[in-house]
């Protein structure tokens, strides 16, 4: 009996062990956050839009190694800011030489890097609608830096994947992708259907911006991390960059001076402390680098404690850094010589920060640009050389450089080479050279890669061929 | 009535008494040449209690009269004795070699069975075969031995793991490792260097669908079922091994220019921008530097030591058997610094109380690693920067520093090499206990549990020191600790009830399982800045600030995933010569969305002994025959991390505010990859039993292949993964083996294997092909077919690279990525190995090649030194052949054409052949041995692979993801010389 007893026992805890152990395989992730269990309360949405924020340090936009940094150190690579410097492992040599073809590593990391700051910023307004009737303001302020930052973004790609500028161009402009929906295949709408979406979007998030909850800006903003988001000033520096690409003159000239109004230009005093981080002055919107982010312009140049372990990939051409004169404050903050060779000051490192590490904030927008938006978009309009003038005028007083009284072409030629100096390395000479279709004329050190013309298919980056393959309504770039 | 009672009480009582009458059998096992066998076991068939013969072959054994006594021995036929009543002492029992392999074992994990009746594709390699060569983890032991596994060691860093494929790739994105079973649960493939390879009994190959579905959703890449050594019933013994060696580099088959033809090719070749002499040398110094040849491999490699020593000891009674064995292995790797120092413990016991069977295996090992970056194209990796710096440059300076002055600016290997550490402390422990019980009041039927864990403890501490190229990138720029810990834990429960049962000539058996296997990963990583002072640990980290910039980078991970099974298997033969094996499974995983996280598999397999059939009889040629089908299914679904279904967003920050960004995207839809193989083979024993052999051919369809689904990348990612394709891997698989000469003195065998495996994609859901990178999968060809642009030379006139275009007639010299075509394939075409074994009298002579054929490697490290653009470093010689002028016929292209790596000029082949083990060995002779009180004494040398023969321009040709990025650790290349003692 008792054995009997027992064998029963054995086999009915057999069969409850046989029986349902299907809870043990719901398991839930605690390492990341399900997005389907996400997204319950409004405030779920600021942790995304925070998100969408930090993709802008992605590898391949700003910063980047081994061929990255396709938005900030290719720009002038590619144009005539530089020359090849000794220690220069290949990073960006493509850039320099135009050979860049759809395969290029550096053009496809630019092109998905680009899109999916777009994507995050999608992200942080999937279904945020439903939350408009209960906090109206705190949805503003969310999806209006969403919008923003995706215009923003759009304009990006824009400038280097558009053939040309022109507000009405037929020209192959490049997909807007305003939601989140993985199975889109777009086609590439005209470089006007593009302004058209983007012009919306900032109109709109313009709108949603001056009527928010909490400041956009954090209320102790300190220097170093103030300036990183994106408030209604921003979108107004936003709109004016884009009507002068636009060749929207009028716009372009409204815009910036609602900037230039709320944002004076930095003293001489106060410019070098820009470039480390020690003041806000003059700063529209930057986007914040911190200890433990990529640095800025390795590939360009990588001090070291000591000068002699310098890594000098690109050198500024040296009709660049003499075009500063005498007390010009940008000569010292743009360039130092190290080493018996003139580098690039403009990345170093914060304030305080006793070892060149590059960490510091890309400056996106700064007050000057407005200044030059204005003086340019002023001039090209026609009639207004004066006005041009004086703010030109303003701007090199501001730097201690020498003013001028130029009118018409030289005017134009003075605004651009004006451009060149306050904007080095900042992202825009390769795009002024072809939004004003000019030639890239390189004299320094440039082998069989002197001269580009208007009209040479390089003006435009190749669309990467992983998208041609995947997305059979995308067209590439003519020449490729 | 009461009187009837007790007489009938009494008459039972005197049946038991009577069938419980038992005797001492005392006896001597002999075998071959009437040598006696120790640890022979004898089974007393009634009362199922097993006793092993001592070193003389003697046992003892209480026995029933007119039981029938088992007697086997691994090699040899087990033989069945009935015991007559005056046969009780002294018996002589004299087994006959195994005439077939039919008489082995089979272990699948959940059963056991012998070959006869078992009717999957399943081989078996004995622990002891391949236990004594000087590699840590033990996969790689496997390579060359059994057909249709295909072990590819891609590094010779000490510990470090092989790729394991079974029959081909069932997989293109999913893995496609085996899954592993020690002593019935699942361990990770990946820390092998944990275990001591002399503790394992046996390797058990499971390679179709009717072994493989028991495993259901971890079963379609094959199973490796691993078993360890038990105690033998007898004395106690002991053996002791140790083994001492020393590892040689291989040649690197690319070499690069000399000092005189670098300084030749920067003078006399003009290149873009920088001209001719870019660095300006005088003749003066030209003169000077030409005649400096550093002999830079020499200050990396090391001709390295390695040593073993392993103690173990087995025994017990009828009750209780155990083994113990603990063991110590020290290899320093080939390249300076490298190392690796194990020490491992082991017991395994068996108890049995009467209905009742206990089992524990507990293995315990510590581990503590040195290594070095490998396979990498990273600047500062020592095994890269050696190569890339220049040939004229010495290690160093002439005050004994090292070296820091290259003017191109390539870092110096060895401050990198001496001053940074990468080291790795591991613990890892695998255990299980097993009860099973013998139900007493239904005949045949048991019910069994066994519950084990596999748990591993890393430990890795990296640390940057401030002289080095890697400090470089760190915060601060004051040297760098990482510090990271991983835990991981994976425990397996299985419960069974089981039957046997035998109606005349049918004869069944069979259990229903229920299983849960489930794993947690924690890590936590830091990393601290700042070390600077005299410190050089954790200690030693300063606390950061944002100016001071050290302030520490902490994260961690952690995840898990859960599989729940319920399954049978089933077994029935009749009259002994038709067998059938049937399973099916259910398993349930963690890992996929809701709605699709159960699926079904099964499987079936039918065996015919044909030399049973009373047709065959009067053949002579065949001494058995057994053909066998199977087919069924298995499932895979190592895809991802554990949450590779659900929309997952992962931590960020931004202007130092943590936010959310999406790092996985959503697959409600995903689920297993499904890998159905149809199988069949041949088993024979042919002439006398010298000629053994298995045929087997077998079709492998995947279904629900993942693959990147490829999507606008305007999205914000360039693919999902997706269930979308399906593949086939069609192979045959031949195994043989011969006996030359085999008499009393002399035996020579050979024997080889070789797997043929083509695999195909039949379809990628309406696409015609999936690109990524240098490898397509496309509809109709192989899986992982190289695509790249083919390279057509060089043009004479103008020193530009040409180029194929698609059409493959015209040439180019305009490089466009539309060009790309598909040029053979990266999985080889076939493997195997052959060897031989020789004995005369004690001495032993054994061999093992192993070679792999049709595949193609990317020698990405190959173009690194062949782009002209790195002319101020380190440069393959074959760029002396540059073209200079018009009318140069070359096969190398000017430096001013423009320099692509995407061609087949960067292709090579990977086809090799290898020496992977000689072993010469010698047992002492009985009488000398017996003399000293000793089982045995065994002296051996070996050679760990010798020579290796293949054309590819680098160390080694065994690469299983086919392309070589670069810094390749060369392959292990030893001779070890050690000694076995036992007594």
């Amino acid at each position: 009996m008792k054995r009997l007893l027992q064998n029963i026992s054995i086999l009915i805890f057999s069969g409850a062990v046989l029986v349902s152990c299907s809870k043990k395989i719901e398991l839930e992730p605690t390492n990341t956050v399900n997005g389907d269990k996400f997204f319950t309360t409004i405030d779920d949405y600021d942790f995304v839009l925070t998100g969408a924020y930090s993709r802008l340090k992605q590898n391949s936009l700003y910063s980047g190694v081994n061929g990255g940094s396709i938005f900030l150190s290719a720009v002038d690579v590619a144009a005539d800011n530089f020359y090849t410097g000794g220690d220069n492992l290949g990073a960006l040599n493509g850039m320099f030489r135009w050979n860049y073809t759809a395969d290029n590593d550096g053009v496809k990391g630019a092109w998905d890097a680009a899109y999916k700051v777009i994507q995050q910023a999608n992200l942080s307004v999937r279904g945020i609608n439903r939350f408009r009737g209960e906090s109206p303001e705190k949805v503003n302020r969310i999806e209006g830096q969403a919008r923003a930052l995706r215009a923003f973004m759009h304009l990006e790609i824009l400038r280097w994947w558009a053939p040309d500028y022109d507000r009405n161009s037929a020209s192959l402009g490049i997909p807007y992708v305003d939601a989140f929906d993985l199975e889109q295949m777009p086609a590439r709408p005209t470089v006007k259907q593009t302004y058209d979406k983007m012009e919306a979007d900032l109109k709109a998030a313009k709108a949603m911006l001056s009527n928010v909850d909490v400041p956009i800006q954090s209320v102790t903003s300190i220097a170093g991390t103030g300036r990183a988001y994106m408030d209604s000033l921003v979108v107004n520096a936003i709109l004016a960059r884009m009507y002068l690409y636009a060749s929207q003159f009028d716009s372009a000239i409204k815009y910036s001076t609602y900037v230039i109004n709320a944002r004076p230009l930095a003293t001489a005093t106060e410019f070098p402390l820009i470039w480390q981080d020690a003041t806000t002055r003059e700063v529209i919107w930057s986007v914040n680098y911190q200890t433990i982010d990529a640095p800025l312009a390795r590939e360009i140049y990588r001090p070291a404690s000591a000068a002699a372990n310098d890594e000098v990939s690109w050198i500024p051409v040296t009709a660049l850094v003499n075009s500063y004169t005498g007390t010009d404050v940008r000569k010292p903050a743009y360039f130092v010589t190290r080493n018996g060779i003139t580098v690039i000051n403009k990345y170093f490192a914060k304030a305080g920060i006793t070892r060149p590490d590059g960490i510091v904030n890309f400056k996106v927008f700064r007050t000057a640009e407005m200044y030059l938006i204005r003086a340019e978009a002023l001039a090209r309009k026609g009639g207004f050389d004066i006005a041009a003038l004086a703010d030109l005028n303003i701007l090199r007083a501001a730097r201690n450089a020498p003013t001028g009284s130029e009118t018409g072409t030289a005017l134009l030629t003075s605004i651009a080479t004006e451009r060149r100096k306050e904007l080095f390395m900042e992202g825009h000479r390769f795009f002024d050279l072809k939004r004003t279709v000019r030639t890239v004329n390189r004299i320094q050190d440039c082998s069989s890669y002197c001269t580009l013309l208007p009209g040479n298919r390089a003006w435009a980056l190749p669309i990467p061929q992983t998208e041609i393959i995947a997305n059979p309504n995308m067209k590439q770039n003519p020449g490729y | 009535m009461k009187k009837i009672r007790t007489l009938l009480l009494i008459g039972l009582v005197c049946m038991t008494q009577f069938l419980y009458a038992q005797s001492r059998v005392t006896g001597k096992v002999i075998g071959e040449n009437n040598l006696p066998l120790a640890g022979a076991t004898v089974n007393v068939k009634s009362t199922n209690t097993n006793v092993v013969t001592d070193a003389a072959g003697n046992f003892t054994v209480t026995a029933p009269a007119n039981s029938t006594l088992v007697i086997s021995y691994s090699g040899y036929q087990t033989l069945e004795r009935t015991l007559t009543g005056t046969q009780m002492d002294n018996i002589v029992i004299v087994l006959q070699p195994a005439e077939s392999a039919l008489t082995e074992v089979v272990v699948t994990g959940y059963t056991t069975q012998t070959r006869r009746q078992y009717t999957g594709s399943v081989n078996r390699i004995s622990g002891a075969d391949v236990a004594l060569q000087p590699i840590a983890s033990l996969e790689q032991l496997l390579q060359g031995k059994s057909p249709g596994l295909l072990i590819q060691s891609q590094s010779g860093q000490p510990g470090s793991a092989a790729s394991v494929t079974i029959r081909g790739k069932g997989s293109v994105l999913g893995g496609t490792q085996p899954l592993f079973i020690i002593d019935g649960i699942e361990v990770t493939a990946a820390d092998f260097q944990g275990l001591n390879p002399a503790d394992i009994e046996s390797y058990n190959v499971l390679k179709d669908a009717v072994t493989t579905s028991q495993y259901g959703s971890r079963g379609a890449n094959g199973v490796i079922v691993v078993t360890t050594k038990r105690g033998a019933n007898g004395k106690t013994r002991f053996t002791y091994d140790v083994q001492y060696g020393v590892q040689y580099l291989p040649k690197n088959k690319l070499a690069l220019m000399t000092s005189a033809q670098h300084l030749d090719y920067e003078t006399n070749y003009d290149r873009p921008i920088y001209g001719l002499n870019p660095f300006g040398w005088s003749a003066g110094d030209i003169d000077s530097l030409s005649k400096l040849n550093p002999n830079w491999e020499g200050a990396v490699f090391q001709k390295a030591k390695t040593q073993q020593h392993i103690l173990s000891a087995s025994g017990g009674n009828e009750r209780t058997r155990f083994f113990i064995s603990g063991s110590i292995f020290k290899q320093d790797g080939l390249v300076r610094t490298t190392n690796l120092n194990r020490y491992t413990g082991r017991a395994n016991l068996d108890h049995t109380a009467g209905n009742l069977k206990i089992g524990l295996s507990t293995s315990v090992g510590y581990s503590e690693r040195s290594g070095t970056d490998e396979n990498d194209n990273v600047i500062t990796t020592p095994l890269n920067a050696f190569r890339w710096t220049l040939p004229y440059i010495t290690p160093y300076s002439s005050d004994g520093s090292f070296n820091l002055d290259d003017p191109g600016g390539n870092p110096n290997p060895l401050p990198d090499l001496f001053l940074n550490t990468n080291r790795n402390k591991q613990i890892k422990a695998v255990g299980s206990i097993s009860l099973e019980y013998r139900l007493p009041f239904v005949r045949g039927l048991s019910v069994r549990t066994l519950w084990g864990a596999d748990f591993t403890d890393n430990q890795n501490e990296r640390y940057t020191d401030i002289k080095t190229q890697a400090n470089s990138v760190v915060p601060g720029g004051q040297g760098a600790i990482n510090s990271n810990t991983l835990r991981r834990t994976r425990y397996t429960g299985t419960t069974s009830i089981n039957y046997e049962k035998r109606v005349g000539d049918h004869n069944f058996g069979g259990g229903l399982f229920t299983e849960i296997v489930n794993r947690t990963t924690n890590s936590t990583t830091f990393t601290g800045y700042g070390l600077s002072g005299p410190l050089k640990s954790v200690s030693g980290i300063t606390p950061g600030t944002t100016t001071n910039r050290f302030i520490p980078n902490v994260g961690g991970t952690r995840n898990g995933d859960a599989l729940v099974s319920y399954f049978f298997i089933g077994n029935y033969d009749y009259k002994g010569k038709y067998f059938v094996n049937l399973t099916g499974r259910r398993d349930g995983s963690s890992r996929l969305a809701e709605g699709n996280k159960y699926v079904n598999y099964g499987g079936a397999g039918l065996g015919w002994l044909l030399t049973s059939e009373d047709f065959m009889k009067g053949q002579k040629a065949f001494n058995t025959l057994k053909l066998r089908a199977s087919y069924g299914s298995a499932g895979n679904a190592s895809i991802g991390d554990s949450y590779e279904a659900f929309e997952q967003f992962g931590n960020v920050s931004y202007n130092g505010i943590g936010g959310l960004v999406l790092i996985n995207l959503k697959k409600p839809n995903l689920t297993w990859e499904t890998r159905r193989t149809a199988n069949v083979g041949a088993e024979f024993t042919m002439f006398n039993n010298r000629l053994t052999g298995s045929v087997d051919v077998y079709s492998a369809n995947t279904a629900g292949l993942y693959l990147n689904r490829q999507i606008s990348s305007t999205n914000g990612a360039n693919s999902i993964t997706t269930n979308l394709g399906k593949l086939k891997n069609n192979g045959v698989e031949i195994a043989l083996g011969y006996d030359v000469i085999k008499s009393k003195d002399v035996t020579v065998n050979i024997n080889a294997n070789w797997t043929s495996n083509k695999s195909e994609i039949l379809a990628l859901d309406g696409n015609d092909e999936i690109i990524g990178g240098i490898s397509i999968n496309r509809v109709g060809e192989r899986a992982n077919s190289v695509y790249l642009v083919k390279y057509a030379g060089v043009d004479a006139a103008t020193g530009d690279a040409l180029y194929l275009k698609r059409d493959g007639k015209t040439t180019t010299s305009v490089y466009d990525p539309n060009d790309a075509v598909i040029t053979g394939s990266f999985d080889p075409k076939g493997f195997g190995g052959f060897g031989t074994t020789i004995s005369f009298k004690g001495i032993e002579l054994s061999a093992l090649l192993n070679y792999q054929y049709g595949y193609s490697v990317y020698n990405q490290g190959r173009s690194d030194v062949e782009n002209p653009q790195y002319w101020y470093s380190g440069l393959n010689a074959d760029l002396m052949r540059e073209w200079k002028q018009p009318g140069d016929v070359t096969d190398i292209p000017s430096a001013f054409s423009d320099f692509q790596n995407a061609t087949t000029r960067f292709l090579e082949k990977g086809d090799f052949l290898r020496l992977r083990n000689v072993m010469l060995s010698y047992n002492l002779r009985q009488s000398l041995t017996n003399k000293w009180k000793l089982t045995g004494i065994r002296f051996f040398v070996q050679g760990q692979n010798l020579y290796t023969w293949h054309s590819f321009k680098g160390y080694d040709p065994e690469i299983s993801t086919g392309a070589l990025t670069g810094a390749q650790y060369p392959a292990l290349r030893a001779v070890t010389g050690g000694v076995s003692i036992g007594f």
